[in-house]
């Protein structure tokens, strides 16, 4: 295993922002760390880059326990380097700051301006070498930032939320970067992202995280409303508007999320005891390995998941008005503000 | 009007002929500022930087405390100092008093403060990522602490300019533990200061000149360190 942890768990000021029972990572491998904003991601990352120390638990790195001693952490790091998600360059020239890291590792000059070369060649930046990198556009930035990490020769990279701050050109030529530096170098490399379709084009195993904690899916379609209850059913009241069933005895304000599967389109709505209907308009497509994604704007953003097959018997599109059913069944509590009553 | 003209006019001709004993003067101000200035940088970087970068308690009181000493008047410095230097002070066996030394001591005293708040309000404003980056690239402790130092050095270069124009035009001090011996201890300031007393204003209006030019050269260094290194 290259990474491997037991009850990690990170607090600031007691407020616990990642609590990690176990987690196993494996060797030469691409891995999406997915979870929205807050979920822990940036921190679990800055742990296993050796520059956070967790709170309490055990961290193995390639089966070895991990010394968070600042003389065990410096070697660690020489093999495991963090591109951050918006990567900071050094007020010098583009090649002084792709050089840093091989000085810090004491390679001899006429070495160091090799690797420097080839490390802006991978990823298209030769000609900027003599650049003030302060000059640099943010993909440009974050492709320097790529070239700096791959001259320190790692074993791990670890890219957080890389395409960020970049363009759609970028995007794509930092996504290559990524299958490239894996497939050639046999680097293994963990991404985090709160893009699934980044996610399921660059990683071969996928984690994720929601409020600190691992899940065995990601969470969609979160929603904070009061529960209240009509016709002796429960519904969580989103904005006062929107009514989400949901089979709770809780009270007060939750936390839900609608799995994406479980929202169909209807053709002819017939409320039922479960399901609620609701009129929105398709505000987004994507296809993702034989699934379409699409977003409705139902008054709130509505991410819809579905077959291809099935998305195509209903002939529709962007722009196109749809009714989309909710049931109680794919409605998951994910937090509560107040106890059971 | 006459007056101020004709006073300028002499002054600007003691410049130029170069009098030995207004070279004199500039060649005392100048060492004994750039000593102070060198002590002092030498102290409140490393003392800046640690403040800085470390949380420890108390950290407010050091920083409030810095900040009242910014304001510490220089003769409250020059009677300070005079206390232990003079014959019945308690470092009064080193026969300090009346020298350079005295002097560079309360310059030192009256600008390790500007220094170190300088450089703590520098180092504070560098970004946090930059520790992180090179830590991450594979830096150690002291390899992560220059580069951070590198990224504020203009923060702290021009604290330390500001320190020497802060001893080099300062009065106090130089007069009440240098004592304005000529040729000795006498500065520009201390200098200009005898010479308003007896009414001569030709050498008095030469060294501002002198004084003035020297902040407008050093202001022109600190630009042009700045614009080279901008890169």
């Amino acid at each position: 295993m290259l990474y491997s942890a037991r009850n990690l768990k990170k607090t600031y000021n007691g407020r616990t922002v990642l609590d990690i029972p176990e987690l196993s990572i494996e060797k030469e491998k691409i891995y999406a760390l997915l979870g929205p904003n807050g979920s822990g991601k940036t921190t679990l990352l800055h742990i296993l880059s050796f520059i956070l120390t967790p709170s309490t638990g055990a961290l193995f790195y390639n089966d070895k326990p991990v010394q968070f001693l600042e003389k065990a952490l410096q070697l660690l790091r020489k093999e495991v380097v963090l591109v951050d998600q918006h990567p900071i360059l050094f007020s010098t020239s583009v090649h002084k700051n792709v050089e840093f890291g091989l000085k810090m590792r004491d390679i001899a000059k006429k070495d160091r301006r090799r690797i420097t070369e080839e490390s802006l060649d991978l990823v298209g930046m030769r000609d900027f070498e003599w650049a003030a990198a302060a000059h640099l556009s943010g993909g440009e930035t974050q492709r320097v930032a790529i070239a700096r990490a791959l001259a320190c020769r790692p074993k791990v990279i670890l890219f957080d939320e890389p395409t960020a701050s970049v363009d759609v050109e970028n995007q794509i030529a930092i996504e290559n970067i990524i299958q490239s530096i894996h497939r050639e170098r046999k680097i293994s490399v963990i991404v985090c992202t709160h893009n699934m379709l980044q996610a399921s084009k660059l990683a071969e195993e996928t984690l994720f995280l929601f409020e600190g904690r691992p899940t065995s899916s990601i969470y969609e379609n979160i929603f904070g409303g009061k529960v209240i209850m009509k016709g002796g059913r429960s519904y969580c009241a989103i904005d006062d508007k929107f009514l989400i069933p949901v089979k709770t005895d809780q009270t007060g304000f939750i936390k839900i999320s609608i799995h994406p599967k479980s929202i169909k389109f209807a053709s002819s709505p017939k409320n039922d005891a479960s399901s609620v209907f609701y009129d929105g308009r398709i505000s987004q497509l994507s296809e993702e390995k034989g699934w379409i994604r699409i977003l409705v704007n139902i008054g709130i953003p509505l991410s819809v998941f579905m077959k291809k097959k099935e998305f195509d018997l209903f002939g529709t599109g962007i722009g196109q008005n749809v009714t989309v059913k909710c049931s109680d069944y794919g409605v998951e509590i994910i937090g509560s503000e107040t106890m059971p009553g | 009007m006459d007056f101020f003209v004709d006073s300028f006019l002499s002054s600007l001709i003691l410049i130029r002929t170069v009098d030995p004993a207004l070279l004199n003067i500039v060649y005392v101000s100048l060492k004994v500022s750039l000593l102070s200035t060198l002590i002092a940088g030498a102290v409140g970087i490393p003392f800046g930087f640690v403040v800085a970068v470390t949380e420890f308690a108390g950290k407010r009181a050091v920083i409030t405390l810095l900040n009242t000493l910014l304001a510490l008047p220089t003769v409250v410095i020059g009677l300070f100092v005079y206390m232990f230097i003079s014959r019945r002070g308690i470092f009064g066996v080193f026969d300090l008093l009346y020298t350079q030394k005295a002097m560079i001591i309360g310059q030192v005293i009256l600008i390790v403060p500007v220094v170190t708040t300088f450089t703590i309000t520098a180092i504070s404003r560098i970004d946090t990522r930059y520790r992180r980056t090179a830590m991450t690239l594979g830096a150690d402790r002291i390899q992560t602490a220059m580069v951070i130092l590198r990224e504020a050095r203009f923060g702290i270069v021009a604290s330390v300019v500001a320190a020497f124009g802060r001893v080099i035009s300062e009065v106090g001090i130089s007069m009440m533990l240098g004592g304005n011996a000529k040729g000795f201890t006498r500065t520009m300031t201390t200098a200009m200061a005898l010479e308003y007393d007896k009414g001569e204003f030709v050498l008095a209006v030469a060294l501002g000149i002198i004084l003035m030019s020297i902040s407008l050269v050093m202001n022109i260094l600190l630009n042009y360190f700045q614009g080279r290194t901008a890169v």
